[in-house]
């Protein structure tokens, strides 16, 4: 009995397909293109589709990718897929195999996994379809990105240094870290921290700063939470934290603050999420390198614009982070708009 | 009447087929979409109605890619064109910056170039917009008229495309996999937490094994086959070690493979050393995944043979009917004569080694052990089973009904993804569409199930 019910569907879906395939001839897409030529007028807008994995759509950063990536797209013709990796690489690579088979003009993704995600690009090159890469980069051998836009860690590692080189003043004291090494991105900031810390230390005699203790805070509130609870027990003479990220920061205010510890103790972030400026205005965190995940979208596209017009362009792009603070954050209209 | 009984009979043990067949029409209809033809034929085709439309006097330039594909395309374009007399200046396989170069060499050998042919995806190219072509007429005389040309389009769904399809299918090849062990350990009314875990377990040992002890870059394909067997039976004898503690201290299947689940992480990152994927520098281990056998990945062969084995296995075999045994009732089934601990033990190893499995293809397809591989795998394995009718309560379940689970969770996925759904309410559709899969099945089983019931009782008469 049910069976029937399927029967119109399959009919209908059946007489599609066939009307259809006979209907466009030749004729039609030339003359379009030709009417472009002889008036010379009108650019025509070219109507593509970009396929967007991205990392991990619970994190607003790649959300504010996504959507810029849309926006700047729409400017020039290009739809935007959006999809979510979820941080699971397997994930992304059926997602970029469904993008090879819906026929996309070019595929975004922001690596789940620098290094397994290789063969699912390799897939896409051997299709022939342009692939950018976006905040992370994927380190594979023998594969072909076609551009890379992306944040300068080191130099924001370099700013959040010295944003705690100056809040600690010329007493100095210990700085614990937390970090997030399964991420080369968050190793590249602690290295910038380092490098600022160590420049200081050799400059002065007093008023050193050491960096007692680097543990896991996993980039999350949670995890950043009880990481900086437990450092705080074993280290008393504690004067600033660096986090690699806003989320870990929040965690370990909200240690500190438990611990009875804010006057003394001063926290450093990274990322400038909403969050995290808002933490800022508050007075939580000191200072944030922030990123401008909102100039990753427009980027990829020029990229992509220059790859398909076959001009010359640079292919990768470290956007270099600014330091934002609480007079920063006073002045900031978004901080306005969302209150 | 009779006619009827074989319908009930059909919806009650297969209705999840029209369930999925009314997936994969919805979904067609709902990608139907302009194709763009790059085969041979179609550039055949192209040839033949430029040479009529434009005439033989023409100078075509053939423009395609550099891959395997777009080769055959731009040769076929090219033969075509030549025996229809028209001039074809040259093939350019390469990508937006070669092709501009290539027009400008043709501008400054000053050659009057009338056509670009080539397919929709190069067509697009910004080099060979009008904006372009004008800049580029402006410079060079002989590109004045310059016109494009393209194979027609067709509309037909993204979704029903062999591409896709045998896409959908190797993308759940593991999961599927792994289903058929999970239905096994579940008809016993069981439930295994471990299996994403094992299936790391099985990754980083795998890729720790070739690398540490069968000579990294060196091994060849019968030591990572030895690697491949060292890993599932890790996993195997993980899954055994799960069912010993089931059985000899009748803890909660629940419990004891949560406990595995964590233990197993554990070890795949403290064996991987961290959280990075180890890379695997022998260059066979990417074969089993890349081989493929008639054009079908061999991933999707080696599933439909362990689907089919287990098939017979659990509806031919003494083994097969003490699971359901085992399941059905318990106490009957061990006053009956059946070897329930043995059954168990096996239940839990055959998952075990389905997770494996899993792993090892993982590894294969990405030529890395990824502590981090099938997180969360668990609960789509089980939403598998369960989709495909087999009851958490036990005794109750078959085979076929998880391979088509295992296809409507896939489809849905891929179909979503096709229709450029948005993650979040992918989330929303993917659980509802579980929980009206799961409710069509109880309803029709409420339903239906009466007179079928009397037809089966048969059946089992028979152990």
């Amino acid at each position: 009995m049910a069976k029937h019910v399927w029967l119109p569907l399959v009919l209908a879906l059946l007489t599609l397909g066939c009307s259809s395939e006979d209907a466009s001839v030749i004729q039609n897409d030339n003359s379009q293109v030709d009417a472009g030529v002889d008036q010379g007028t009108e650019p025509a807008p070219a109507e593509g589709t970009i396929g967007y994995s991205a990392m991990s759509l619970k994190n607003p950063f790649f959300v504010i990718i996504s959507d810029s990536l849309k926006q700047a797209g729409a400017e020039h013709g290009f739809s935007v897929i959006t999809t979510d990796a979820d941080t699971d690489v397997n994930k992304q690579a059926n997602q970029i195999e469904d993008f090879i088979s819906q026929g996309v003009d070019a595929i975004v993704l922001n690596p789940t996994d620098r290094l397994a995600i290789g063969p699912a690009i390799k897939k896409a090159n051997e299709a022939g379809i342009p692939v950018f890469t976006c905040d992370l980069q994927c380190v594979a051998e023998d594969i072909e990105i076609a551009g890379h836009i992306g944040t300068d860690n080191f130099q924001g590692g370099e700013l959040a240094g010295g944003a705690m080189v100056e809040v600690l003043g010329e007493e100095g004291g210990e700085v614990l870290v937390l970090d997030f090494k399964q991420a080369n991105s968050c190793v590249l900031r602690v290295d910038g921290f380092k490098k600022v810390l160590d420049e200081h230390n050799a400059s002065t005699d007093d008023g050193k700063i050491t960096i007692v203790a680097e543990i896991n805070g996993g980039g999350d509130q949670d995890i950043g939470y009880k990481a900086a609870a437990d450092s705080l027990k074993a280290h008393p003479n504690l004067r600033g934290i660096f986090a690699i990220n806003d989320p870990s920061a929040l965690g370990a205010w909200q240690a500190v603050k438990e611990a009875d510890r804010l006057d003394v103790i001063q926290i450093v972030g990274f990322d400038g999420e909403l969050a995290g400026k808002q933490a800022i205005l508050e007075g939580k965190i000191y200072a944030d390198p922030i990123q401008f995940p909102k100039q990753m979208g427009q980027g990829i596209i020029e990229k992509l614009l220059a790859y398909q017009a076959g001009q010359e362009y640079e292919k990768i792009t470290l956007i270099p982070t600014a330091l934002y603070k609480k007079e920063d954050a006073e002045k900031d209209p978004e901080l306005k708009a969302a209150e | 009447m009779m006619k009827n009984k074989y319908i009930r009979v059909l919806l009650v043990d297969y209705g999840m087929v029209f369930v999925l067949i009314a997936l994969c029409l919805l979904i067609s209809l709902l990608t139907i979409s302009d194709m763009q033809p790059e085969d041979p034929g179609a550039a055949r085709k192209l040839a033949a109605s430029l040479v009529k439309e434009a005439g033989a006097d023409i100078n075509v330039l053939v423009v395609a890619r550099t891959t395997a594909a777009d080769k055959a395309f731009a040769n076929a374009l090219r033969e075509g064109l030549e025996q229809g007399g028209a001039h074809v200046v040259g093939v350019e396989l390469g990508d937006p910056t070669s092709l501009r170069k290539r027009l400008e060499l043709l501008g400054q050998q000053d050659e009057r170039l009338d056509f670009v042919a080539t397919h929709d995806f190069s067509s697009k190219w910004r080099v060979l917009s009008s904006q372009s072509r004008v800049e580029m007429a402006s410079l060079y005389p002989a590109l004045k008229n310059l016109k494009i040309a393209k194979p027609p389009s067709y509309r037909w769904p993204t979704f029903l495309t062999a591409n896709n399809l045998i896409g959908i299918l190797n993308q759940n090849a593991p999961i599927a996999i792994m289903a058929i062990g999970m239905t096994l350990v579940i008809i016993t009314a069981g439930i295994d937490l471990s299996v994403g875990s094992l299936m790391a377990l099985a990754a980083v040992v795998t890729a720790t094994t070739i690398q540490s002890y069968l000579g990294g870059k060196e091994a060849g394909g019968w030591d990572i086959a030895a690697a491949f067997a060292v890993a599932m039976g890790v996993c195997a004898l993980a899954g055994m070690f799960a069912g010993v503690i089931v059985t000899a201290f009748k803890v909660p299947p629940f419990v004891v493979t949560l406990g595995l689940m964590m233990i197993a992480r554990g070890m795949s990152y403290i064996l991987a050393g961290g959280a990075d994927a180890v890379k695997i520098e022998a260059e066979s281990i990417g074969t089993l995944y890349s081989s493929s056998f008639l054009g079908i990945p061999s991933q999707i062969v080696l599933m439909v043979l362990l689907f089919i084995a287990a098939h017979v296995v659990m509806n031919h075999t003494a083994f097969g009917r003490y699971v359901y045994a085992v399941g059905g009732n318990e106490t009957a089934a061990r006053l009956s004569g059946v070897p329930v601990v043995a059954v168990l033990i096996a239940v839990y190893a055959i998952c075990g080694l389905s997770a494996g499995l899993a792993g090892v293809l993982d590894v294969s397809h990405f030529g890395t052990g990824r502590p981090k591989a099938g997180e969360f795998y668990e609960l789509q394995v089980i939403a598998a089973v369960v989709v495909g009718g087999t009851s958490l309560m036990g005794g109750e379940g078959k085979i076929f009904g998880t391979f088509i689970g295992a296809l409507i969770l896939g489809v849905i996925q891929n179909g979503l993804n096709m229709a450029g759904v948005d993650s979040y309410r992918q989330m929303v559709i993917y659980g509802t569409l579980i929980l009206v899969a799961v409710l069509i099945d109880q309803l029709k089983k409420k339903v239906i199930k009466p007179t079928v019931k009397l037809a089966k009782t048969g059946e089992f008469d028979s152990f």
